[in-house]
């Protein structure tokens, strides 16, 4: 029943060509391939995945969607890549989980709250519903939330962003490799690029450990890893730091939390999975490292914030805490470019934590910027150049570096 | 029931009970029992339901690997029956039942097993897709174990220490306690963590004996008593060790007991050396309804009846594949349970004398038979048996079974130490392939299974131990490999998962439901590496954290080719090693805050404190939220400002000057003595960073301040940015060193005047001059600067004499109409003038010029490479950039717009920085980043607040300041 035995994907023998390699089997090149097969009739594509698929960031993030960024360029993008899970999980008849059950950011200042100020009425400029609420409005959204003056850093209010929520990731990774699959794409797990070869100023190849592949286009979506790659076989610096990102869940409870709160000064979050447990986590370790083990400083330091404001999280348990990496960028937005530094090499990264929530919608206009050679109008502002003229996108008003004299 | 109350090995004081509550039920215990021994021992089987099928569940183990056992007690969810000591009046309850654990109405669920394949989620429920929205609330309230309630107040105290160590021990076991000695005779501090209340491990609680003939619990009490002896031995009794961490960082909680004084505390060691002596926990064995209320592990069993004198049942049937599992059908033969059969897995290899012991005691041994399923709604009431291949079936009526497949090496802390497993056949465990420097691993969990065995091994860990520290230990530790390899290895364990002929109940992961009938179908759909068929069949990643199926799935993985290497592959161990909870990890919760020398004479003024950062600082002194009576102090009479919070610092040498020049945009050669310079930080992309004063203290001697953001990163960030040059200079930071007030208002120099005896006049002491003075004899730094617009004089005075001074300031200006102002005044007084404030008028779009400070750039001091000096030449005339202008609303009667609302016309073209009412202008006035094409004065700005419902306010881009242009009011 339920076609129990038909296999999501099937692993297939390495090509000699393809038309397209993308290199990276997460969230963003598996998206990217898909479309490519999709809307641009472009199937014979490879993605090549050096561990198995949803390794990095696809299987590690906190699956948290939402659309309340700071910029007029941002909001467009995520707000779109909202409205597709519904349509994906059709599409791909695959139940990507998303569950809108709104998030939730407390402000503990004045400067907090003009920061949700600037990020509400932008989204709601641009169409996107969010709004301000009192300490008393986030207690009746929240009736776990302590807004008394006993924290260090009481609440003075919140932002509410009611069309945000979670998606299961897993499912995302899995729903986008059946659809990949589906339609005649090639997912190569354990298999590794070594390298890129160029012709006359244009991508030709790229070396595996299974073999040389001959294609006009490869695209860099190696998230944590990518910026590595763009140095090593791409002969591009990228203005990225990848430091670690920790995240840990409790014991599964009964419903306590419903919705997505997150709090900026103490640096949490806090949902609750469909599966009941407490997924807890934020800000990355102070320096960059391409390890994911976790820290004993982190875990110690998440009970202590998030019972702050939710001290009835006191009595949940962790069970599990884990590491991923984030490539940050100094603007706290992506790398999204193409003919760089050759023509047909394109990436896709610097995504920093946020990489989860655009995956999908960056695949598709990805896809028909690599199928037509010409840059969609919405992924234009975040060309690699916008550095070199110091033009900052300022999808965070701090001025942050992650480098390692941050 | 009775309890066995004339055995050597007992834990528990028979005359001493404990009451309790049990849901409805008064029940009674006696000291030493745990929760889950003291409900057991009450004839409670079933302990409560399982997460999606609603399947009863008993006790099954007695550490807390599976969540079979997790009850409510006192209010608090999820409590391990099995690792929580009974107390005296407890509450506890059973969870995930309704109305209760032996009869619950979402029993059926079972029934329904069928409809719900591994990935079940994924596949259905979306369509049609209306459907999903509405499913979810459903699935929520299934899903999740223990009810934790909003309003939640976690009782008890809570502690956290950091002790030091040479070696920390894990494991009070056999190994663990001769590592511990091993170490300790050589003086060193040694740690040894021990999960269960008591030490011993694997062997405290059996009456087999040894090669010499005495008996182990003795043989380990002798152990345990030359630990508990040893000066050099901290013995921290139940504390499961919960992570480990790079250079031997592990930490751990411990439960505490009366008289401890603490219920739970973190317990954090860096150790020099870390030797894991964890043992084995028992491997599962699968047959359908491997998990009924009435089947239990070996070690279960045994110990129930050796440590709390409880009897496991009437009648058993074992099916066992380790002499550990004979041993336990032979003594709990002894102590009065009717064993009808025992069936092993192995054909050979078997103890000689414990086969010999089942033969004088009569108890039918089948080898190579093992359990294929157990019968009984409730409870175990008979099982089937069956013979190699699945034949000759069998059919035993019992109210015990003992199931156990064999041992699982308990890797976790050291593969979470960095150790590397690889699959040993020999023994069917992952055995550490190559370990960390400084870290041994002894005992059981190497295999070894023989008490001498496992002792010379432990003693051999902590020789290496003691030989990392620098004490040379060649000969002992050469002597104790010489004895170990006289002694038995290894012993060959069973690879045998699943029985022959089940499958569809059998359960590999009793958290989550799982059977191995989902881990084929996640086979089936192409997962292949075990931790993605971890992820998509929900197997371990419940609360028992993979300590159930974390050894079966690999094999079973393995065993049916799926794995695409041909190699079993454990999938990952995470921190925390036991589930912990938040409360225990929170601790103590110290907040590390920082207080101005003056901040409890701004709460007796009446200050409003808040915290900024890791500051507490007064936003305002009274009700009123726009503080309109300390803004017109300041700007008719005098007020004062805790300033405390600027950075503050020295930097002095023959290369201190060319490090300023280096970070700040101005020159800094030339800084008269006599003269306080304002100047900024850019980074590399030109944005404003910093701003603050500079002064000349003395020969290559200056003073600066910082905001007080940026006061902690200060030093880093010219250390970094001076590091290719060997320049000579030290800096220091005075910040907590010097307080600072802030005396502004045109009776400023008044106020001063009294206090002083130097000469203050406009003309000694003019408009950015710097003075050194005596307020006193108080020496006080003092400048002329004007933030807020008026006369002022900001005083950095040492901190213990913050008090003083202020005080005789607010004495000296009592006439005056002197008051302390906050923050929030601050930010209108400044507002006024339009000055910046970094953060709030600047961000990372932002560089000087966009904020109006270009002017503080000197162009031309090259040498200088100043920090940012590209970027400030390459943007000075960008177009299309942000830039900060003074508005006023169109209607000056208008609301005024809260902070952070968006400028726009068809697009968003800029934002409101800070907008206030001005009381002296009496009318609304702001700061704006807008598109430079919106900058000019006189440019018509419409502004789109939250809220607002698409009605713009309009506001009018006007000349700054707004007060006092000409700056007159500084100059007085």
């Amino acid at each position: 029943m339920l076609g129990l035995r038909k296999r999501i994907w099937t692993p297939r023998p390495v090509k000699s060509s393809y038309d397209a390699v993308i290199i990276g089997g997460g969230l963003h090149g598996l998206a990217t391939a898909y479309f490519l097969a999709r809307d641009h009739g472009i199937t014979n594509v490879a993605v090549i995945e050096k561990r198995f698929i949803g390794f990095g960031g696809s299987g590690r993030n906190t699956a948290i969607v939402r659309a309340n960024q700071r910029t007029q360029e941002n909001l467009p993008l995520y707000k779109e890549a909202l409205d597709l899970w519904p349509v994906l999980t059709r599409e791909l008849d695959f139940n990507l989980m998303f569950h809108n059950c709104g998030n939730l950011n407390l402000a503990h200042g004045e400067a907090a709250l003009k920061a949700m100020r600037l990020q509400v009425s932008s989204a709601r400029f641009l169409g996107i519903d969010s709004r301000l609420l009192d300490p008393k409005e986030c207690k009746d959204l929240v009736p776990a939330l302590d807004i008394s003056q006993r924290p260090r850093y009481p609440i003075t209010g919140g932002m509410y962003h009611p069309p945000g929520g979670i998606v299961r990731h897993d499912a995302v990774v899995w729903g986008l490799a059946k659809g990949c699959s589906r339609r005649g794409v090639h997912i190569h797990q354990g298999t590794e690029v070594t390298g890129i070869g160029f012709e006359r100023g244009k991508v030709a190849w790229v070396d595996t450990d299974r073999g040389k592949i001959r294609t006009p286009r490869v695209l860099n979506a190696a998230g944590g890893y990518s910026a590595g790659i763009a140095s090593r076989l791409m002969g591009l610096r990228l203005p990225i730091s990848v430091l670690t990102i920790q995240a840990m869940v409790t014991q599964p409870l009964k419903p306590l939390l419903h919705h997505v709160i997150s709090s900026g000064a103490y640096h949490c979050y806090a949902n609750q999975t469909l599966k009941g447990e407490i997924v807890t986590g934020a800000h990355m370790d102070p320096w960059p490292n391409f390890t994911t083990q976790t820290t004993a400083a982190y875990i110690k330091h998440q009970a202590e914030f998030v019972t702050e404001f939710l001290p009835c999280l006191k009595g949940a348990k962790f069970m599990r805490i884990w590491g991923g990496l984030a490539d940050m960028t100094p603007d706290m937005a992506p790398i999204i470019d193409g003919h760089v530094p050759a023509e047909g090499c394109f990436i896709d990264c610097g995504w920093g934590y946020f990489g989860f929530k655009s995956s999908t919608v960056t695949g598709r206009y990805m896809a028909r910027y690599m199928a037509t050679g010409e840059c969609p109008e919405i992924l234009e502002p975040f060309a690699l150049k916008r550095f070199q003229e110091h033009r900052l996108m300022g999808e965070t008003a701090a001025l942050v570096d992650y480098s390692a004299n941050n | 029931m009775i309890r066995l109350n004339h055995l050597p090995t007992l834990r528990i004081k028979p005359g001493a009970p404990r009451s309790f509550r049990y849901g409805r039920r008064r029940l009674q215990g006696v000291d030493g029992d745990t929760v889950a021994t003291a409900l057991f021992a009450n004839g409670v089987r079933v302990f409560g339901r399982s997460l999606k099928y609603h399947r009863p569940r008993g006790l099954y183990s007695l550490d807390g690997e599976s969540s079979n056992t997790l009850v409510n007690v006192d209010g608090v969810p999820n409590v391990c029956a099995e690792t929580t000591l009974l107390a005296e009046g407890m509450r506890v309850s059973s969870q995930n039942a309704f109305p209760g654990p032996d009869f619950d109405l979402l029993g059926f669920m079972d029934a329904l097993s069928w409809a719900m394949p591994a990935g079940f989620y994924y596949r259905v429920l979306h369509k049609p897709a209306r459907l999903w929205p509405l499913a979810v609330p459903f699935i929520r309230k299934m899903a999740g174990v223990g009810t934790l309630s909003a309003d939640f107040q976690a009782p008890g105290r809570r502690d956290e220490i950091y002790p030091a160590a040479d070696v920390c021990v894990i494991g009070a076991g056999v190994a663990g306690m001769s590592a511990a000695l091993a170490a300790a005779e050589a003086g060193l501090r040694v740690v040894l963590f021990e999960s269960r209340p008591w030490p011993g491990g694997a062997f405290e609680y059996r009456p087999g004996t040894a090669r010499d003939g005495v008996a182990y619990y003795r043989k380990t009490a002798e152990l345990a008593a030359a630990v508990q002896a040893s000066p050099h031995i901290r013995l921290f009794l139940n504390a499961p060790v919960i992570g480990v961490y790079s250079d031997g960082l592990v930490t751990a909680f411990q439960r505490g007991r009366p008289p401890h004084p603490f219920d739970e505390r973190y317990i954090e060691v860096r150790a020099a050396s870390v030797v894991a002596a964890t043992g084995c926990s028992e491997r599962p064995l699968l047959f359908d309804h491997n998990e009924r209320p009435g089947v239990m592990q070996a070690g279960c069993a045994h110990r129930l009846a050796r440590t709390w004198g409880i009897l496991p049942g009437r009648t058993a049937v074992f099916s066992v594949g380790h002499d550990l599992g004979l041993e336990a059908a032979v003594d709990l033969f002894d102590l009065g349970v009717e064993i009808a059969a025992v069936a092993e897995l192995r054909q050979d290899g078997l103890d000689r004398a414990l086969v010999d012991a089942l033969a004088q005691r009569r108890i039918p041994l089948l080898r190579g038979w093992s359990v294929t399923k157990a019968h009984g709604r409730h409870r175990v009431t008979r099982v089937t048996l069956a013979g190699p291949n699945g034949r000759f079936r069998k059919t035993i009526d019992c109210d015990l079974l003992v199931a156990s497949a064999g041992f699982t090496p308990v890797t976790g802390p050291l593969t979470l130490a960095g150790a590397r497993l690889a699959f040993d056949a020999h023994t069917g465990f992952f055995l550490p392939a190559s370990l960390p420097p400084r870290v041994h691993a002894a005992g059981r969990l190497t295999g070894r299974q023989d008490w001498h065995a496992v002792a010379v091994s432990g003693r051999l860990a902590g020789l290496s131990a003691v030989h990392d520290s620098g004490i040379d230990r060649t000969a002992a530790i050469g002597e104790s490999i010489d004895e170990l390899a006289s002694l038995p290895g290894p012993a060959r364990g069973t690879q045998f998962v699943l029985a022959p002929g089940s499958g569809k109940k059998a359960f590999i992961c009793f958290d989550e439901d799982a059977t191995v009938k989902n881990v084929d179908q996640a086979m089936d759909k192409g997962f292949d590496v075990p931790e993605l068929i971890k992820r998509f069949a929900s197997v371990g990643t419940g609360p028992g954290q993979g300590g159930i199926p974390g050894h079966n799935l690999p094999l079973y993985v393995h065993q049916s080719g799926a794995s695409p290497d041909g190699h079993p592959r454990p999938t990952t161990v995470r921190v925390p090693l036991t589930p912990t909870f938040l409360a225990t990890y929170a601790g103590t919760r110290l907040d590390m805050s920082k207080r101005t020398p003056l901040h409890a004479l701004q709460v007796a003024d009446g200050g409003r404190m808040e915290r900024l950062g890791v500051w507490h600082r007064a936003r305002r002194f009274s009700e009123d939220e726009r503080s309109r009576e300390e803004i017109l102090a300041v700007r008719t009479a005098v007020g004062m400002l805790d300033a405390s919070t600027l950075g503050k610092f020295r930097i002095f040498g023959p290369d201190a000057v060319k490090v300023l020049d280096r970070v700040y945009v101005g020159d800094m050669t030339r800084v008269p003595r006599t003269r306080a310079k304002y100047s900024a930080m850019c980074n590399e992309d030109g944005c404003l960073a910093d701003d603050g004063v500079i002064v000349c203290t003395g020969d290559n001697d200056y003073y600066f301040t910082t905001s007080t953001g940026r006061a902690g990163m200060t030093v880093e960030w010219i250390r970094y940015h001076t590091r290719f040059d060997d320049w000579d200079f030290g800096i220091v930071n005075l910040t907590d060193a010097y307080g600072v007030i802030n005396l502004a208002g045109p009776e400023a120099r008044t106020v001063l005047q009294r206090v002083t005896d130097a000469d203050v006049s406009n003309e000694a002491f003019p408009y950015m001059g710097y003075r050194e003075f005596a307020v006193d004899e108080i020496p006080v730094r003092a400048m002329r600067l004007g933030f807020v617009g008026e006369l002022s004089f900001e005083l950095h005075v040492p901190a213990s004499w913050m008090v003083h001074v202020w005080n005789r300031l607010m004495a000296a200006g009592g006439d005056l109409g002197i008051r302390p102002f906050g923050l929030e005044a601050q930010n209108t007084l400044r507002l006024e003038k339009c000055h910046v404030i970094i953060g709030s008028e600047s961000e990372q779009r932002t560089t000087l010029h966009d904020v109006g400070l270009g002017f503080l750039w000197h162009r031309d001091k090259p040498w200088a490479k100043t920090v940012g000096d590209t970027a400030l030449r390459q943007t000075e005339h960008q177009p299309g950039r942000l830039k900060l202008v003074g508005f006023r609303m169109a209607d000056p009667t208008a609301p005024l717009p809260g902070d952070g609302s968006v400028i726009v016309d068809r697009r968003i073209r800029g934002y409101v920085c800070t907008a206030r009412y001005s009381f002296t202008l009496k009318e609304p006035v702001g700061l704006a980043l807008v598109d430079d094409a919106l900058s000019a004065e006189g440019s018509s700005l419409a502004i789109h607040e939250d809220g607002c419902g698409g009605r713009l306010a309009r506001a009018v881009v006007t000349e700054t300041p707004f007060y006092d242009p000409e700056g007159l009011r500084l100059r007085m």
